[in-house]
């Protein structure tokens, strides 16, 4: 593939050493692993689909909905409702303040639901500092869920950056609609 | 002549037909070495191709050595520079010679002669290209090289794909349907080094292509969000978020911790090896807003880079260490700028049309691959840091291409 006219002299020395092998083997089709079905694919798609069950079957991130087609699903996708941020701002505003605590009411009425918290951004910032700060907002919310009383270990965060968005116009609103944490609750089991 | 600097100004240079010795009766051998050839010298901004139709030789009936032809038919089409050669294909295998003339004072500058397979051809042709470029420049041209990318083009989810920078030989890396960004290239252009949601959850990994397996980077610390691979590929400095903190540390290429570089509360990320693997510059908000400091990777405190502008991000640190180009933000769009890496005077690269994002160094320092919006959609272009002149698209096709690696010399 890459391995071109190593002609005269000029050895390709490879810097592989030891690594550790979490992945599976890359081209699963060309070593005939099953259930994968295209027999164009190619490249490293081997964890497709594995590590997927993060909530129940009801429950899936939303990542998880953007990958099986159900697409982005903002706002009342679940029991627990948004809040949102300000720009390049990871500070729970004074307005959310009763959404979480209605949001911290229904995970204390239904104890045996975790809840994953997803930080997402609008997308006038750089990809990797905005899944940053959009960790930083899940966190907010979970610091603050928490200090309602809402156990830590029922909470996990995510971070998708501005690679989610739920509205894509270029004005104030739609940004104002993006920079949010979104709210998905799992089944009984803790997620991880 | 030589040409020192860039500057607005190109230079015509004709690309006749290789003579076919033997074996490419059907001149397809030739003409993908021109194909090829033509492109790399237009995306160079050095030259400017004469038409071929106005071309008054037939490379077939001609010679292709001093003496063989008359500078005359060159000359009175305006070409300053001419690129003869032969092909012949036995056995097998292509060998190909191509030899680079100065018209006006009718002398031979440089020749080469290339042996491989038929479809080694176009990298014969971009070494061809990189060594014009030495003998007219000083030094040698950065197309011998790959790219790597982010794109949609494929569906709605952004994958990993990699081309020659002239833009054949596309190569699908990743075939997920979640989120996949920051490919880049370890030295050897063996291996790259990207972040992936494909788990549901980001997490660091490298491939290797050419051994066609991977390796996903995990540590204790929390979850990795971002990385560089070192020049020597044996270190990676890993942006890790925990508890909503991001900080950097240094890693042996299986994970393993070296030691932790920043620890704030806030964000650090993006960080950029120099070429020596000794400094790194990245990003953090520790002043407040995003700004491009440097360190050492024995630890230390960091150096404030940038001072103009709110938010800069992206740093990356030039093939000759000297410079930082980086990201800054004005009215919600970005653009290219370049610092000392002492820190000093930014300069800005781009032009203020769309937003101009992730610049990558080409091996030879020239040159600045960057995402850019200025057409509509995403693309990735070529810049010509000396003179700022956009050259050119690097990626076609749909959806938005984000991203770019330019990757180091292929070697042999």
């Amino acid at each position: 593939m890459i391995r071109i006219h190593r002609g005269r002299g000029g050895s390709v020395t490879r810097t592989a050493g030891v690594m550790r092998i979490v992945a599976a083997a890359l081209l699963c089709c060309s070593l005939g692993a099953a259930g994968c079905s295209s027999k164009k694919a190619q490249g490293v798609d081997n964890l497709n689909g594995a590590g997927s069950q993060v909530g129940t079957e009801t429950d899936k991130s939303t990542l998880e909905k953007n990958a099986s087609g159900e697409g982005v699903i903002g706002g009342q996708g679940g029991p627990l409702t948004d809040i949102h941020f300000g720009y390049n701002d990871y500070t729970v505003q004074p307005q959310d303040s009763s959404i979480l605590r209605a949001n911290a009411t229904w995970l204390q009425d239904h104890p045996d639901r975790n809840v994953q918290v997803e930080g997402n951004c609008d997308d006038r910032g750089s990809e990797e500092y905005n899944i940053a700060l959009g960790a930083k907002r899940a966190q907010s919310a979970k610091d603050y869920l928490t200090t309602l009383g809402i156990s830590p270990g029922r909470i996990s965060t995510i971070s998708y950056g501005k690679e989610l968005p739920i509205c894509h116009e270029q004005d104030e609103s739609c940004w104002q609609q993006n920079r949010r944490d979104h709210f998905v609750v799992s089944g009984g089991q803790a997620s991880r | 002549m030589t040409i020192t600097g860039a500057s607005a100004q190109t230079w015509p240079i004709a690309v006749s037909g290789l003579k076919n010795l033997a074996g490419d009766d059907s001149q397809s051998i030739s003409s993908r070495f021109d194909r090829t050839l033509s492109r790399d010298l237009t995306l160079s901004g050095y030259y400017t191709l004469v038409d071929p139709h106005t071309f008054i030789e037939d490379p077939q009936k001609s010679g292709y050595q001093l003496g063989q032809f008359n500078f005359d038919d060159w000359k009175s089409i305006r070409a300053e520079f001419l690129v003869k050669g032969s092909v012949q294909v036995s056995g097998g295998k292509v060998q190909i010679t191509a030899r680079l003339f100065d018209v006006y004072q009718q002398r031979s500058m440089m020749g080469k002669t290339f042996s491989g397979d038929p479809d080694e051809v176009p990298r014969m042709a971009r070494r061809f290209a990189d060594a014009v470029l030495e003998v007219v420049t000083g030094t040698k041209g950065p197309f011998d090289s790959k790219l790597a990318f982010v794109s949609t083009r494929r569906g709605r989810f952004k994958e990993i794909f990699t081309q020659s920078i002239d833009g054949q030989d596309l190569f699908q890396v990743t075939n997920n349907p979640t989120i996949n960004l920051f490919p880049m290239w370890d030295h050897n252009a063996d291996q790259l080094l990207y972040l992936s949601y494909k788990t549901m959850a980001p997490a660091l990994y490298i491939a290797n292509l050419v051994e066609r397996r991977e390796t996903r980077i995990d540590t204790h610390h929390g979850r990795i969000i971002g990385g560089a691979i070192s020049p020597d590929g044996h270190r990676i400095v890993a942006a890790i978020e925990n508890a909503g903190a991001t900080n950097l540390y240094l890693m042996d290429s299986e994970g393993n911790e070296i030691r932790e570089l920043s620890d704030t509360g806030g964000i650090n990320v993006s960080p950029s090896f120099s070429p020596d693997g000794q400094t790194l510059a990245f990003t953090s908000d520790r002043s407040g807003t995003p700004q491009v400091y440097t360190m050492s990777i024995e630890g230390g405190a960091p150096k404030r880079i940038t001072y103009s502008g709110e938010y800069n991000t992206t740093p990356a640190i030039s093939p000759k260490g000297d410079s930082i180009a980086y990201q800054s933000r004005s009215g919600g769009r970005f653009d290219i700028f370049k610092i000392p890496i002492a820190g000093g005077t930014p300069e800005m690269l781009t032009d203020g049309s769309g937003s101009n994002e992730s610049a990558s160094w080409s091996p030879d320092g020239r040159y600045i691959a960057f995402a850019s919006t200025r057409g509509g959609r995403s693309r990735i272009y070529i810049l010509q840091v000396e003179s700022h002149k956009i050259i050119s698209t690097l990626t076609e096709g749909n959806g938005n291409d984000t991203n770019p690696s330019w990757s180091w010399w292929l070697g042999d």
